[in-house]
């Protein structure tokens, strides 16, 4: 149990305090339009939507299951947490085109890339999985803060959860994304100078970064430092098939969008930006800021790891960095760790919440029930789906308990597995149409669970490692929207070649290419026309 | 180094080009290096330093190729979002248009 003086009160009321200020500050901004609760005016410098990327991917599950990683298998443990790597590509490619799309969510990218009733469909299947979706994620890393809080404070696991989404939902409903985006600034540097502390106080604990190596090679853990080892192709500890799944799913990814969960989080911070330049820089600097706060959250458990060897229960290693911060640091810094916790947290599920309102306000209430809804209303309806989504993850939250780990590859890999692909085709093939799209969802849906659960409780099918799972979700949901794709009629002309000229997508376009250019739409049939206009003025 | 273009006028920059591509190379490596090599480095392990060296390296290169042309594209583009928002909106309120 962890024990606060006065200074260290001091500073988580302090920051409790800050952060409700700037619902307060930010009200008037973000009472403005629908644009300004949602987009915050999509006016944002790059700098802004790069911090809060940063601060809504750090979340209190983060240095949970990364703690895990590290402790079991060292260095190469970094690995698992290289999903991120999708932006690496994206912020050249899909970040380029979702922004010129100007689409202020996914399921709104729908109705623009698909047309007629699929693209409809598609728009409210998105908005509704994602706000349940937002619901779930809110609910696991308010989950995550309950079991850090009943292990620091002996405090029930609901306390921890309802007490600190209460806070964020207080701001995240007066000032919208205003309010969300300004709160990320200060509580990305608050948590970044955090991750910082415990690591200098973790190696001061063990002695110095020689000591850490020393020990963990003296306990016969040397290869713990080799993040590039393998032990056979499928086999072992550290398969080959593993690793190049970690490498080649998250960076491909790039090339799609939303092949990763993450993306309907950015997607909104892309739309925030204000030119495509920035929307590209906020996308590269907020990844590459989450791979280096990884590297320094890696001493910290390494650290632990030598002063706490030997632990094989998940619920105890991976509170690695959180017991590094309250055991390690001195009284004083621990209120200030806890505030860099709450910093953590608060980042994540105010953002979490405006995310899941904005899908319920924009896609489901704006474009299907209230089509002339005025701003007032809309802003209205926002406000009131914040709590709303909230109180949803009240309920996933409980739900999920202390098995925060364990759901996160269901949730980031295997519930996405069978769309990963079709989230790349939808960017990069002009012949991939709704109903395929469509199906590939509903297909994924189904198997995911039976591949992951049901078959494998009832014997049909072994159980599989992640990235064997992985790969035959995506084997299996292609039987399905590949027939379909080729069965159905490819989707709109006129739609495609608006889409085309207006976000330039990447890959195979050349039917819609052409057809633009024999309308005179693109550029160089312009300069085409130009130069032809000139030589025959010169004749 | 004339292999990579850095002056572009907005109809050049809407294509997709080689300099595109080294991007796109470039920086799931310069991902890959920092990660590896910061948290190496923060070890005092050699190899680390050197790996970190290259993923700065390679970042700033990306940078030097890309910037040119993403400018362009947005000063361009700037242009046109007027009038692709309002489009938007009348598909956001589709039902006012039966």
């Amino acid at each position: 149990m962890v024990h606060f003086t006065g200074l260290d009160y001091f500073w988580v009321i302090a920051y409790i305090l800050l952060t409700l200020a700037t619902g307060v500050l930010f009200y008037r901004l973000g009472k403005r339009s629908g644009a300004d609760f949602f987009l915050a005016g999509r006016g944002l410098p790059w700098w802004l939507p790069a911090t809060s990327n940063f601060a809504t991917h750090t979340a209190t599950d983060t240095p949970m299951w990364f703690s895990g990683f590290v402790y079991q298998k060292g260095l190469y443990g970094i690995w698992g947490s290289l999903f991120t790597g999708w932006c690496a590509i994206s912020a050249w490619v899909s970040t380029r085109i979702f922004r010129r799309s100007l689409a202020g969510t996914q399921a709104e990218w729908q109705t623009l890339r698909f047309s007629g009733l699929p693209g409809e469909l598609m728009r409210g299947w998105i908005a509704g999985w994602q706000v349940v979706f937002n619901m779930f994620i809110a609910g696991w890393v308010g989950i995550a803060m309950g079991n850090v809080c009943q292990w620091a404070f002996n405090w029930p696991i609901w306390w921890g959860l309802v007490l600190f989404s209460v806070v964020c939902c207080i701001y995240a409903m007066t000032s919208g994304y205003w309010g969300v985006i300004i709160a990320d600034v200060q509580q990305g540097i608050t948590m970044f100078l955090t991750c910082v502390i415990v690591s200098v106080w973790a190696v001061l604990a063990v002695g110095s970064p020689s000591a850490i190596v020393e020990k963990v090679r003296a306990m016969g853990y040397a290869d713990m430092l080799d993040p590039f080892r393998t032990t056979g192709f499928v086999t072992g500890d550290y398969p080959l098939l593993w690793l190049i799944t970690m490498i080649a799913v998250p960076f491909l990814g790039g090339f799609g969008m939303a092949t990763h969960f993450d993306w309907f989080v950015e997607a909104q911070r892309i739309q925030s930006a204000r030119t495509v330049k920035a929307a590209a820089y906020s996308m590269w600097w907020g990844a590459a800021a989450i791979i280096v706060r990884n590297s320094i959250w890696a001493i910290a458990v390494l650290a632990f790891f030598v002063l706490h060897p030997g632990m094989t229960r998940e619920s105890e290693y991976q509170l690695a960095w959180f017991r590094m911060g309250f055991e390690y640091l001195p009284s004083g810094l621990v209120g200030f760790f806890f505030a860099g916790i709450l910093a953590i947290h608060f980042s994540t599920v105010s953002g979490i919440l405006n995310l899941g309102s904005m899908y319920a306000t924009r896609d489901v209430y704006h474009h299907y029930i209230n089509p002339g809804a005025t701003e007032k209303q809309v802003i209205q309806v926002g406000r009131i789906m914040t709590v709303v989504v909230m109180l949803g993850s009240f309920f996933f939250g409980l739900m999920i308990g202390e098995n925060v780990t364990k759901w996160l590859f269901f949730a980031l890999w295997l519930m996405v597995a069978g769309t990963w692909l079709p989230n790349i085709l939808q960017v990069i093939w002009w012949r991939f149409n709704g109903w395929a799209y469509l199906s590939a969802w509903i297909a994924n849906l189904g198997t995911c669970w039976l591949v992951v659960w049901v078959l494998p409780a009832f014997g049909v099918l072994p159980e599989l490692k992640d990235f064997e799972q992985f790969w035959l979700l995506m084997a299996l949901v292609a039987c399905v929207y590949i027939p379909v794709t080729f069965l159905t009629k490819p989707d709109d002309m006129e739609r495609l070649v608006k889409v085309y000229v207006q976000t330039r997508p990447i890959g195979f376009w050349g039917p819609v290419r052409r057809e633009a250019e024999r309308r005179g739409l693109l550029a160089k049939v312009h300069e085409i026309e130009l130069k032809a206009e000139q030589n025959s003025g010169k004749e | 180094m004339a292999w990579i273009k850095r002056s572009w006028t907005p109809h050049e920059a809407d294509e997709w080009t080689k300099e595109d591509w080294i991007a796109i190379v470039l920086s799931p490596l310069s991902f890959i290096f920092i990660t590896f090599g910061l948290a190496m480095s923060l070890f005092l392990l050699p190899a680390g330093f050197i790996m970190l060296i290259v993923g700065i390296v390679i970042t700033a290169v990306m940078f030097w190729v890309i910037d040119p042309k993403l400018d362009v594209i947005s000063e361009d583009y700037e242009h046109k979002q007027r009038e692709y928002l309002e489009e938007l909106e009348k598909i956001q309120r589709w039902e006012e248009d039966k």
